[in-house]
């Protein structure tokens, strides 16, 4: 059985002697299943002077299946999403870094420690192959039905679809896992799974355990305005009386907070009873727009006055003007 | 390209008995092929031991010990006589134990020491081999291999 080498040091010295360098890196490993055989090869020249030529024995050995795998978040960053939005994506990217072919087990997790709130995960998705996430045309995972089947050395990218509770504060952090694991078994290095590798040998789980685990996350994202309406007046004789005949200047000042986005933001006021808009009044950020329903921003109609401020995001102001006169 | 000739080195030790009887076809040559596994086990004592196994079975990474052994059990010496190895094309060469030989990276056309072959890298450009660039491992011998004699050769791989 096993026995003990002498002599490793010296053949150091020579390895070194003959300037022979450590491998590079290595390329795809050998496929489980792979037979490596071995013969060689005697030639000599016969006293009759004709050259012969004896061959070896050949040695078979078979090249087993090592299962490895890595997971690692295929996400920039954390991943903004609204507070209450469905469907938001986090991104992974599975390799099958061992030998064989092998399916892996994928198992989310979103109650991980060290984060503000809990996402809900509501599906998984595999992807068909273009790395970006197509609802309807991915396939959604379910555990033992369609476990993805990876060649060596190939990958596939994995979508976590979450709900962000509606009570997530802004900036708020929430992590979701994503584990992996080898079908065929895990377990520490060197665990031996006999007959069940892919060409007939054993499977042997490699360095990484056979499963791997990765963390993405969202980030909240949200927004809120707050609209503060001010008045002046200016009476018909110069001052600031609240008479008939007097026109009164509305601002009215829209603040976007957080770090989120608002879209579709919009103002409206109703022009008081007792009053008359003045036509060609509305100003947005100081300059005038049509009363008219059309392609710019403000209108008046049906004794209102609306300006669509469109997306805004946290940190924004807007100021609406518009005038009436006391009737 | 490389013509090398009379580097080898005989490494095994030859019993010098020349004068062979009568000459008779030297058909006698043997060659036995044996690979083994090269594990590091740590013992109980916490020392650690290289071991060697003959497998049946390997994992990439394992690290391969192969080993030639010649005898000539003819009457004759064999003249010429030289070993050849093709590394299968899953393990990667790392040396030779012990001796000098010479190498191919182009399936056996060109011989040389490892340091004066090249290989075409990407682009065609060429660079110098590295010992997984071998594709043939060969000892040459300079003396007839006297009747009787017999040696060991010695080479290392990595399952790739």
């Amino acid at each position: 059985m096993g026995m003990k080498i002498q002599g490793i040091a010296r053949t150091t010295l020579v390895a070194v002697a003959f300037g022979i360098t450590a491998n590079a890196a290595q390329a795809a490993p050998t496929v489980a299943g792979t037979t490596i055989s071995n013969t060689a090869e005697a030639t000599y020249t016969d006293p009759g002077g004709n050259p012969q030529r004896t061959p070896s024995n050949t040695v078979d050995i078979l090249v087993d299946e090592l299962l490895d795998v890595t997971v690692v978040s295929a996400d920039p960053g954390d991943m903004p999403a609204p507070p209450g939005s469905t469907n938001q994506v986090l991104s992974f990217t599975l390799t099958n870094t061992g030998n064989g072919s092998e399916a892996f087990r994928l198992t989310p997790n979103s109650t991980v420690g060290g984060d503000q709130f809990d996402p809900t995960t509501t599906s998984i998705v595999i992807d068909n192959g273009n790395g970006v996430y197509d609802p309807g045309i991915d396939v959604v995972y379910t555990p033992g039905s369609n476990d993805p089947v990876l060649a060596p050395e190939a990958s596939v990218k994995i979508f976590i679809l979450s709900t962000i509770p509606g009570v997530a504060a802004d900036g708020a952090r929430g992590a979701v896992t994503l584990t992996a694991a080898a079908v065929t078994g895990t377990g520490a290095p060197g665990t031996n799974f006999p007959g069940q590798g892919q060409g007939g040998g054993d499977a042997v789980v490699g360095s990484s355990g056979a499963d791997s685990v990765a963390t993405g996350a969202y980030v909240v994202q949200n927004a809120k305005v707050a609209l503060v309406k001010s008045a002046i007046v200016l009476d018909p004789f110069g001052g600031s009386d609240s008479v008939p005949g007097s026109i009164i200047t509305y601002s009215l000042v829209a603040t976007i907070t957080g770090t989120g986005t608002l879209t579709n933001l919009a103002i409206g006021d109703a022009v008081p009873a007792g009053s008359t808009y003045q036509a060609g009044s509305i100003t947005l950020q100081g300059s005038g727009l049509s009363d008219a329903t059309d392609a710019d921003a403000g209108e008046f109609s049906a004794a209102a006055v609306a300006v669509r401020l469109g997306t805004l995001t946290g940190g924004n102001t807007r100021t609406v003007t518009f005038k009436v006169r006391i009737n | 390209m490389n013509h090398f000739r009379g580097t080898a080195i005989l490494i095994a030790s030859l019993a010098a008995f020349a004068g062979a009887s009568a000459a008779q076809a030297a058909d006698s040559i043997t060659l036995a092929s044996q690979v083994f596994v090269e594990k590091t086990v740590t013992g109980p004592d916490g020392r650690t031991q290289v071991q060697l196994n003959q497998p049946t079975r390997v994992m990439p990474g394992d690290d391969l010990v192969f080993v030639l052994k010649y005898r000539n059990a003819g009457q004759a010496p064999a003249k010429n006589f030289s070993v050849t190895n093709p590394l299968p094309r899953a393990v990667a060469f790392r040396e030779t134990a012990g001796g000098s030989a010479l190498y191919s990276v182009d399936g056996g056309r060109n011989w040389g020491a490892l340091p004066a072959l090249q290989v075409r890298a990407e682009h065609g450009r060429l660079r110098l081999a590295r010992p997984d660039d071998v594709t043939h491992v060969r000892w040459t011998f300079r003396q007839p291999l006297p009747a009787g004699a017999s040696g060991k050769l010695t080479f290392r791989g990595t399952v790739r």
